[in-house]
């Protein structure tokens, strides 16, 4: 074997090697991990200023609006909180009704896209976009083939 | 030349077809507008001055009944207008009597339509309009029936020529509304809290409810409704248990 490539396997041999060690040898080493998850608050009142003490609460996530994601009830101050799945970003739902009365917040949470669920049909920047394809595909075919043509 | 225009029309005329293609074939359902007074109006209460009110009839006229998809979602504390933008509409104004039906009577369907586009709708108006015809001619709200206290009886009849425009957003209540799937049928709601009109003794006295409502005494009293009754401050359209926004005049 050529000595520099005899070189190169001694230098990746240590490597590895040192990737095996115990991990004993890192004995005042620390371990630090994270999580991104934001938790939610609402305090809900009457118009009064009055808490909405022992509210119903239901919250709605935004890719199933008919069926509660998570049901709870406000405390005494008319507040309640929770965590929402970070993995499905848009706006999230939370009703809150307590004796005949209620309402709704709506609350952007991940990339702020406003994926309110059920909404159907094609955007108009979908269907701008859709139209430029359409054009450049049947414009380019049109001359490729008239330019053969003259050819 | 000739050949030419072809060529360059052709991919035009496709474009056209497309454009025209895809406008038509969008996801559609139904979507349907119901009405209802509560228990409040079937089953009969006992006001917060103790008067026991059956009804026999109550006749509400509502026009220009409107379902929005709004985004952002209308708030109707913020007093503007509800900007959608999808919007569909019932055309003429209904008169509906609330207390048709059994105590357990359902809301009343109102009207409905046909091939809407699929989506949350998500706010509704509609307009209390003064009826032009048929048993509440001349008043947007008729309520006939019964109040008694103390072993008097009364017959009363309440007539209302004040109209009203209520703007509202998502109807709060044990099910959301309004979802429209393809091939679906979705409903909106127009709540009617006669409660904050007479007031009720389930509830405290001190409660906001009962210290804004008007009770039955006046009309004992042989008040006519549109002399004790201020519309805009009964609030008395909702979605289910959603405030609206209400100008009255």
């Amino acid at each position: 074997m050529h000595k520099k490539w005899r070189t190169v396997a001694a230098v990746i041999g240590v490597l590895v090697l040192s990737l095996l060690l115990p991990t004993e040898a890192l004995a005042h080493g620390v371990n630090i991990q994270y999580t991104s998850d934001i938790e939610i608050t609402i305090v809900a009142k009457y118009d009064t200023g009055t808490p909405m003490a022992g509210a119903q609460v239901a919250v709605y996530a935004p890719d199933d609006p008919s069926t509660p994601w998570l049901t709870g009830v406000c405390d005494d101050e008319g507040r309640f909180s929770f965590t929402p799945d970070a993995s499905r970003p848009g706006i999230w739902d939370v009703q809150v009704r307590l004796a005949g009365h209620g309402g709704i917040v709506h609350i952007p949470v991940g990339e702020g896209s406003a994926t309110t669920g059920g909404v159907g049909g094609y955007s108009y920047l979908q269907i701008a976009l859709m139209a430029a394809c359409v054009i450049w595909g049947s414009l380019g075919t049109a001359l490729y083939f008239w330019r053969r043509r003259q050819a | 030349m000739k050949k030419k225009v072809i060529f360059i029309a052709m991919p035009l005329v496709i474009l056209v077809m497309v454009l025209a293609g895809c406008a038509g074939g969008g996801a559609t359902g139904t979507l349907e507008f119901y009405a209802n007074g509560e228990d409040f109006v079937r089953q009969g209460f006992v006001s917060k001055d103790g008067w026991s009110i059956q009804f026999d009839h109550v006749y509400i006229t509502l026009a220009d009944i409107t379902a929005y998809q709004t985004d952002p979602p209308y708030a109707p504390q913020s007093g503007a207008d509800i900007s959608g933008r999808s919007t569909i509409g019932l055309d003429k104004a209904y008169t509906i009597d609330l207390a048709e039906g059994g105590e357990d009577a359902p809301p009343i369907l109102v009207g409905k339509i046909l091939d809407v586009p699929v989506g949350h709708y998500n706010a509704i108006s509609w307009k209390m309009a003064r009826a032009e015809s048929g048993p509440a001619a001349g008043y947007s709200l008729v309520m006939i029936g019964t109040a008694q206290k103390d072993g008097q009886s009364i017959d009363f009849v309440i007539n209302v020529e004040e109209e009203c425009e209520y703007q509202c957003g998502e109807y709060v209540g044990d099910e959301r509304k309004g979802i429209l799937s393809d091939g679906g049928t979705a409903d909106l709601e127009m709540t009617f809290h006669f409660d904050h009109i007479f007031g009720d003794a389930d509830t405290p006295a001190d409660d906001e409810l009962n210290l804004a409502a008007i009770g039955f005494e006046p009309f004992a009293g042989g008040a006519q409704g549109g002399d004790v009754i201020n519309m805009a401050e009964m609030h008395l359209g909702h979605v289910g248990e959603g405030h609206c926004h209400c100008g009255c005049h």
